[in-house]
Order: structure tokens, then C-alpha cells, then sequence
């Protein structure tokens, strides 16, 4: 437990990204990668993205902010309908994306 | 024909019994653009793309070659064509998706001269989970001297459940006939198929032993 503490530690401070904010939002209809590409592309259109992660297995799209910037939940519930989902929940973290990355790569093994 | 009637039966049974997948879509993503190209066992041949300015709808065109296993007549049709969402279901682990079609072209083919304008018209429902999935495709090609009408289904199962950036691998049984004088009876085909990112491929052999393969782009 400590030890995978630490490591969740260790990838904030390396990813540069601690205290950055994160949106994650829970999402219907997300089963397959081809399709789901789409999430990916448009949410990069924001200027205020920083970086986004997409995981098929915790039904869950995150995106973070780069630093001043942010997106409207309406916003982003209309370019996940473009994308062609279904958003089911909008919220805000302080979780980095990379500690999100990890639990996603860690439940996926 | 009574092992063809209770086959489609079978069929028709498992669409709406099994849970409905990694389907090929004519209608990507608002922005998206698909290229695909299929190869058919040396019965079809065809190449698409389309763009969608939005989720609902796209536009493009494609060329359909066809070469009768029954009698050796063939069919050249290129066309421009519109694909529409009808209808969307996004579940908490599943997407159910209806799709139409329909567009207008040009034919040439061996039994008749010079060149016809042939519409088409189609329609696809598909349902996948991330470890099965179904579709059923129907295309429709008519002109002046010809009518033909392909059906396509596909069961498809994953051995594993992909993440979105990790290679997915899906298991196919396909089923298709051909109206017209094209084949006779049902072909049957089991493939592998493959996806990564954009781009997608799958190959697998008929039960003449045949080549059936696609490759399909979406960026």
C-alpha cells in the first residue's frame, strides 16, 4: 500500500502536472478504441487541453486543464455528443492525469 | 433451401438474442473522415470514403466492382452517397447503432451496353459490447438493367476486452448472399480482425477458401 503510494507519488512529481486540474467524465456507449478515437480529437481542439486520457474499462474520458485555462461542463458534454457519446457525469479533481493513467494501465493488468 | 430457411432463421434468432460491436461504421465522428477498402472473395470488390461534418451524417462516394461466381457477368458501379445516424444507443457497456443510406451513380456491366445511372440504398444495424457484437447490413444497387442486393452479417467475439490505446483482436463469423445472379446461395467467411488507433484490418477465408479482407482508415 505504501509502496504503490509512493509510485503514484513519484509519477505526479515526474509528469510536472501536481495541482493541475482535472476533469473526469463518465461516459455511455464508450466499448470500442476505432470509434472512441473521436473523443480524443475533438477534445484536443480546446486551447485549454493539456493532455486527455480515455479508458474503455472505466467508462471514463479525463482531460487536463493547462494552467489559467478551463472548458465548460456544457461544453464538453456537447463535444462528447460530437464524438457521438453520451455523457452520464461531469466532475473536477485535483488527480493528476498521469495518477489516472496508472490506475487505468494497473486495472487493465 | 429448408437448410437455408432454418439458417437465416438461426441467424435472425442470434441478432436479436445475442447481446449486438467493433462494427464497421459508414458515420465516424464530427470531423472524421473514413477510408476503407474491401476485398470479397473475387465476388466484391470496394473502396469508400466518406466525410462527416457531423456524428449524425456523412458524405462521400465509393466504387463497387461485382463478378458473378454464377455466370461470369460483372457490374462496375461508382457512386456519391450520403450516410445518416437513424438511431444511437449509448448504454452503460454496449452502443446500438441503426444507419441508412442512399446515393446515385453510374453502372457499366457486362450484359447490357454503355452506361447507367443506379441508385443505392442501405441500411445497418449493429449492437457490440467490448467482448461480442453483431451487425446486419443490407445494400442495395438498381438501374435500368439490374438489381442487386447484398446482405451481410457479422458475429464477431473478442477474446479479450481492449483498452483504447491497446490493440483489439475480434473473432468474425460472416454470412452474405447476393442477389441478382451473383452467388448462389449463402457465403460464409471467418475472419480475424484487428484494430489500433485509426486503423483497422481484417482477413479471413470463405468457405470456397477465398481471400476476405478490409483495411479501414479513420483519421
Amino acid at each position: 500500500m505504501k509502496i504503490s503510494k509512493v509510485l503514484l507519488l513519484a509519477v505526479t512529481v515526474l509528469a510536472g502536472d501536481a495541482g493541475a486540474v482535472t476533469v473526469e467524465m463518465t461516459v455511455n456507449g464508450l466499448v470500442c478504441g476505432f470509434c472512441a478515437q473521436g473523443i480524443e480529437k475533438r477534445l484536443r481542439k480546446f486551447p485549454a487541453t493539456a493532455d486527455v486520457l480515455v479508458s474503455l474499462e472505466k467508462r471514463l474520458v479525463a482531460i487536463s486543464l493547462r494552467d489559467g485555462g478551463d472548458i465548460g461542463d456544457e461544453d464538453l458534454t456537447r463535444a462528447l455528443e460530437e464524438a457521438g457519446y453520451a455523457v452520464k457525469a461531469i466532475h473536477r479533481t485535483d488527480t493528476p492525469i498521469a495518477v489516472l493513467r496508472e490506475q487505468v494501465r494497473g486495472a487493465g493488468k | 433451401m429448408a437448410t437455408n430457411r432454418f439458417l437465416a432463421a438461426v441467424l435472425t434468432a442470434s441478432i436479436l438474442a445475442v447481446p449486438f460491436a467493433a462494427v464497421a461504421k459508414p458515420v465516424a465522428f464530427a470531423g472524421g473522415t473514413t477510408v476503407m477498402g474491401e476485398y470479397g472473395a473475387g465476388t466484391m470488390q470496394e473502396l469508400q470514403a466518406f466525410y462527416a461534418p457531423s456524428h449524425r451524417y456523412s458524405l462521400g462516394g465509393g466504387y463497387l466492382k461485382l463478378d458473378s461466381d454464377v455466370d461470369g457477368r460483372t457490374r462496375n458501379i461508382a457512386y456519391l452517397r450520403a450516410n445518416w445516424l437513424a438511431k444511437r444507443w449509448n448504454l452503460e457497456a454496449a452502443q446500438a447503432n441503426v444507419f441508412a443510406w442512399g446515393g446515385v451513380g453510374s453502372a457499366r456491366g457486362s450484359d447490357f451496353s454503355g452506361q447507367e445511372v443506379a441508385g443505392n440504398a442501405g441500411a445497418q444495424a449493429d449492437y457490440e459490447t467490448r467482448r461480442v457484437y453483431a451487425s446486419l447490413k443490407s445494400d442495395f444497387h438498381d438501374s435500368r438493367d439490374f438489381t442487386h442486393r447484398i446482405d451481410t452479417l457479422q458475429l464477431g467475439f473478442a477474446p479479450y476486452e481492449h483498452e483504447y490505446d491497446r490493440l483489439a483482436l475480434w473473432v468474425v463469423v460472416q454470412a452474405r448472399t447476393y442477389t441478382g445472379g451473383i452467388y448462389g446461395g449463402t457465403e460464409w467467411a471467418a475472419l480475424i480482425r484487428g484494430f489500433k488507433g485509426g486503423t483497422w484490418i481484417e482477413a479471413g477465408v470463405t468457405e470456397d477458401g477465398n481471400l476476405q479482407a478490409m483495411l479501414m482508415f479513420n483519421f
